[in-house]
């Protein structure tokens, strides 16, 4: 009965449809099914209403509002589609490749990317910049507020995902808006006299950036997305166990991304997004070492577990168990600490167990 | 025909058109216009653009050059998000430039024309929406004259506009924040921006946040759709987020040259106050004194710690104290010291900002005689705030419809008195307290008596057993436009009580500012100063606030000490003062907003007005606790996606 009271209907296209109190003009669309152009909207993130491609038309009022932030309200005749509303869109996008231009060849998330989709939803395949009468733009660029991620003014759109990101997953706020009209970028912000720009590298920005103008300071080489592969594994950094997916191109690991449900529900933090480059370091271990004759000897897994067995019995007949100490790490699951302290415990039968955590 | 719109050569605004270029139109528009004359003595205005059209005054005024100037400013104000206003604004000043400067293409004039539609129908807030219809009604009524300048390549020189970038809260306000850009920068989560943009201007900004009566949000456009923004809420969750920080973490002391030159402020309330924080900031010594042992005049003393916090008051006051502002206690005018003895002193400037100190009386019989149980308002409230003992009645009666008759009524519940009636002679639409005040007070249990006036104080023993009212009735309009109440003859009745409380009122004490400084007083008992500079008939002496305008509101006295430091700097510098640039661009203003219908042709975003947690009336009802709680974050992202960024922009061309 409640329920009810707070459902109304609107009419979208001619199509009536039923919708709840508080839920935008896109959300009403989507769940019916109807299509609505966007480019700022992002599910995990408010409605900024910055791109203005979902402009849609309601009858009544005499300019057309986004969808995606306009509250829907009963008796509503919305109109997704009309001509008018269509070039705006057209218009609109054009300006969009005034700050973005259209070199979709030369960057690493050509074909995945939602701006170049939009593109051929609206035919534009060239925005000729020099006759359209717009002056050349000059940015101000200063480093992005961490070494990891850099910023590319001239690919960025300026429709504030990566902000508001930053705000609302992250909750830190580190970056924002800097500067006016065309020649605004986004830059590091002083958030409040408390701590002034606190950025923790969590890559959430860049992840939020539609069109790849947050990239990887330390991507190795020129990426191909369709020669991609994903691989879904969970991070090992920790014990919270977030699902990521290992992008790989020619067998080595060129990025993370968040993986589809999962804990994290596609957050990811610092370590886990940025700190792949050990997978292919030379310098990682890749089997266990034995050191014999002062020299340390690569060996097999059955190998040195049974070196290790056999010193353990060894140290604990001669010396006794509380000759033998344990630490283990926080990047193991609880389960995996509970076990270790519990073999310490009653198989090697010593308190002397600690983790690193804890230090 | 009349004389006046022959002024205007062209005028363009909500649609309507007066055209005076061949010949004479028939029209009478425009007329508040029509009216203006000089930007400042000796230099006339020669045209207006503003966010609807424009007026031409001067048939050689280059409305070319003034469109350029002004897509240039709404680019630079544009706040870079929404990509209509973002680049299309940007584009458009491009192009505007290229034909000014001789180099425009027909087809150019076909973008421009796309342009304007895609602006004003795809731009997220007010000021993009509104950015192009100067620039269309341009291309529409100018069309002749800009294909003559594509076609021959003329070139229009650059000139220089006045400009003045406002929105209608900001141009309520008077001490004109800029309200929607500490709104915008709450809903982007930059609270410490926000709280900077406040304190730009207001260096009180929790009490404003806390007790304003909020000019802004009566102005409001939101309130056109649906309610007004809550801007006070905001104002007090930006300045609550950060306010600790901004004052504890901070290096605010300024450093004065060797030479900068001292003015002597008179009343630390909230006028004296303000008038440090910008003096100060100008570069000069700003010492205070104060006939009191505490700062914040009425705000300290007269509104409760109900409303608000002493402790918020506190903090704010040392702000000033800290950026090196001395407040000498005890010190009265008149009494310690006078005028003179202070220029004596070496003050160069001295700015009285005394305040209303002694309480109106109701000039009815019995009141003389000082009866026990009779308190005026303010005093009431003093002994109250400042744990004077006071002997609480238990049937009390309040006189008065304005904020300090709410203050004595809640104040008086919560001292324990039994009842609490208060007596106004008008109706409860025509009370000057804020409505939410009044339906708060009711809920606490005030009882009210409207269209009821006292007559006589009943005294028993020089003490006060009642007080004789008579019923009232709406009469003629009176010049407020309120009508005014008139007695009915025979109704007279007792009402009883053990305490009574005029709060009707409060005067200067004119006393002591002596008669030897030359200073004039007005018809009404309060100090002679000129209302926009503030200086006295005596050149170094300023007034401002309450004593000048009779009580009145925090924020008007706090504008005053803003504006007071404007006259002071200027009258060290040049010797003289005059209206600021700001000033003459509102006047402006103010004869544009008379002919502008201001119609809101569009839906906004967000949701409705969020409400304000209160404490509940059994909770709050028995001591001095605040009753209102800061909102949370979540709410204040809420309220602050309301704002339709009203920003509007006005450029006047002069002929010097
Ligand atoms: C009970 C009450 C409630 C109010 N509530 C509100 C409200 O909710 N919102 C709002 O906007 N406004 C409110 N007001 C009005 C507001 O407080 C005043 O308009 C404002 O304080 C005026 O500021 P001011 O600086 O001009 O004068 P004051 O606040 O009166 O300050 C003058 C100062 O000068 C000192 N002084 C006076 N004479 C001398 C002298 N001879 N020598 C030295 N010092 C002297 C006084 O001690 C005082 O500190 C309220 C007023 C009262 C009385
Ligand atoms: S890396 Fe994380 S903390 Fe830093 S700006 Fe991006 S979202 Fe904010
Ligand atoms: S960097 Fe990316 S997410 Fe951020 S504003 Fe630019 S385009 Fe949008
Ligand atoms: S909607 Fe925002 S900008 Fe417009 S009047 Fe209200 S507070 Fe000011
Ligand atoms: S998706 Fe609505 S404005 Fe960008």
């Amino acid at each position: 009965m409640k329920q009810e009271l707070h459902t109304f209907t609107l009419t979208i296209n001619g199509q009536t449809v039923d919708a709840a109190k508080g839920r935008t003009l896109l959300t009403v669309a989507r769940e019916n099914n109807i299509h609505i152009p966007t480019l700022c909207y992002h599910e995990k993130l408010r409605p900024l209403g910055s791109c203005r491609l979902c402009i849609v038309e309601v009858e009544g009022t005499p300019t057309p509002v986004s969808a995606c932030t306009t509250p829907a309200r009963p008796g509503m005749q919305v109109h997704t589609h009309t001509e008018f509303i269509e070039n705006l869109r057209r218009e609109t996008l054009k300006l969009i490749f005034l700050r973005h231009p259209l070199n979709c060849s030369a960057c690493e998330i050509n074909g995945y990317c939602q701006l170049q989709d939009l593109a051929h939803e609206y035919d534009i395949s060239h925005v000729d910049l020099h006759s359209c009468g717009m002056k050349d733009l000059h940015f101000n660029s200063e480093p992005y507020c961490t070494p990891l991620i850099t910023y590319h003014p001239r690919r960025c759109i300026l429709c504030g995902r990566c902000a508001q990101a930053c705000i609302e997953i992250t909750e830190v706020g580190a970056i924002n808006y800097k500067g006016r009209g065309a020649e605004a970028v986004i830059a590091p912000i002083k958030t409040s006299y408390t701590d002034p720009t606190k950025c923790v590298s969590c890559g959430e920005c860049m992840a939020a950036c539609p069109v790849h103008a947050l990239t990887e300071t330390m991507t190795p080489g020129k990426i191909k997305p369709w020669k991609t592969d994903r691989v879904r594994t969970t991070c090992t950094y920790c014990g919270c166990g977030c699902q990521i997916e290992l992008n790989v191109m020619d067998n080595s690991v060129i990025g993370v991304t968040p993986a589809d449900g999962g804990v994290n529900r596609g957050a990811l933090c610092g370590k886990g997004r940025f700190g792949y480059g050990f997978i292919n370091h030379t310098d990682r271990l890749t089997s266990p070492l034995i050191r014999t004759d002062g020299e340390l000897k690569e060996v097999s897994w059955d190998t040195a577990l049974d070196y290790i067995a056999d010193q353990l019995v060894h140290i604990l007949d001669t010396h006794g168990p509380d000759s033998i100490g344990g630490l283990s790490s926080a990047r193991c699951t609880n389960e995996e600490n509970y076990l270790f302290q519990k073999f310490m415990r009653s198989v090697i039968g010593t308190n002397n167990v600690d983790h690193c955590a804890r230090l | 025909m009349t004389s006046r719109s022959k002024k205007i050569v062209f005028g363009v605004w909500n649609n309507q058109v007066l055209d005076n270029r061949n010949g004479l139109e028939k029209k009478d528009l425009f007329s508040s216009i029509a009216d203006l004359h000089e930007f400042e003595p000796g230099n006339r205005i020669t045209a207006i653009m503003g966010w609807d059209g424009f007026f031409v005054f001067d048939p050689d005024a280059d409305v070319l050059d003034m469109v350029r100037s002004y897509m240039e400013v709404v680019q630079s104000e544009s706040c870079g998000k929404c990509v209509p206003c973002q680049m299309g604004t940007k584009v458009a000043a491009d192009i505007l430039c290229s034909i000014a400067d001789g180099n425009g293409r027909e087809d150019d004039i076909v973008k421009l024309k796309q342009l304007c539609t895609v602006v004003k129908n795809g731009s997220m807030c007010e000021l993009g929406h509104t950015s192009m219809n100067a620039l269309s009604n341009f291309l529409k009524y100018y069309r002749d004259d800009l294909y003559k300048t594509v076609t021959t390549g003329k070139r229009h020189p650059r000139k220089t506009y006045h400009t003045k970038v406002t929105a209608p809260c900001i141009e309520a306000c008077p001490e004109r924040l800029d309200i929607p850009r500490y709104i915008h920068d709450i809903k982007t989560g930059r609270y410490r921006d926000s709280l900077s943009v406040i304190q730009e201007k207001n260096p009180l900004a929790s009490v404003c946040g806390r007790v304003c009566v909020r000019f802004c949000e009566f102005s409001c456009r939101r309130g056109k759709l649906d309610d007004p923004v809550d801007i006070k809420h905001l104002k007090r969750f930006a300045s609550d987020m950060e306010m600790d920080a901004a004052v504890k973490q901070q290096d605010l002391k300024v450093h004065l040259a060797p030479d900068a030159k001292r003015v002597a402020i008179i009343g630390a309330g909230p006028a004296g106050i303000t008038a440090a924080y910008h003096l100060l900031l100008k570069g000069h010594h700003a010492d205070i004194f104060e006939m009191m042992d505490e700062p914040g005049g009425w705000a300290a003393f007269g509104i409760p710690d109900y409303r608000l916090p002493r402790e918020v008051l506190r903090s704010e006051a040392q702000l000033i104290q800290d950026m090196g502002a001395a407040i000498h206690y005890n010190q009265q005018l008149g009494r310690d010291f006078d005028l003179q003895t202070l220029r004596e002193r070496g003050y160069e400037a001295i700015f009285i900002a005394i305040g209303c100190r002694l309480g109106a009386p109701m000039r009815i019989e019995g009141e003389e005689d000082q009866p026990a149980g009779y308190y005026h308002g303010v005093d009431f409230l003093k002994c109250v705030n400042r744990n004077e003992p006071i002997e609480i009645g238990d049937k009390i009666i309040v006189v008065g419809g304005g904020n300090v008759a709410m203050d004595c009524a809640r104040s008086a519940l919560r001292m324990g008195a039994g009842e609490v009636h208060l007596v106004y002679r008008r109706t409860r639409n025509e009370m000057p307290a804020d409505y939410l005040e009044i339906n708060e007070a009711e809920e606490e249990g005030v009882q009210y008596h409207f269209l009821t006036n006292p007559s006589r104080l009943i005294i028993t023993d020089k003490v006060v057993t009642g007080v004789e009212c008579i019923t009232m009735e709406p009469g003629e309009p009176d010049e407020s436009g309120r009508r005014r109440p008139v007695p009915v003859q025979g109704s007279e009745h007792i009402i009883d009580c053990d305490m009574v409380v005029p709060a009707i009122g409060q005067k200067v004490d004119l006393s002591s500012i002596g008669t030897e400084s030359g200073l004039q007083t007005t018809q009404w008992d309060t100090i002679d100063a000129d209302h926009e500079t503030l200086q006295t008939g005596v050149d170094w002496i300023f007034a401002g606030g309450d004593c000048v305008t009779g009580p009145a509101t925090l924020i008007e006295a706090m504008s005053a000490g803003f504006r007071v430091s404007n006259s002071i700097d200027q009258y060290f510098k040049e010797g003289i003062v005059t209206l600021t640039e700001d000033e003459r661009m509102s006047f402006i203003l103010r004869a544009v907003n008379k002919i502008d219908t201001d119609t809101l042709d569009r839906l906004g975003s967000g949701i409705d007005r969020i409400t304000i947690p209160t404490r509940a009336v059994e909770e709050r009802i028995d001591d001095f606790e605040e009753v209102e709680a800061c909102i949370c974050p979540e709410d204040a992202l809420i309220e602050a996606d309301r704002c339709l960024r009203c920003y509007r922009i006005l450029t006047v061309a002069t002929e010097i």
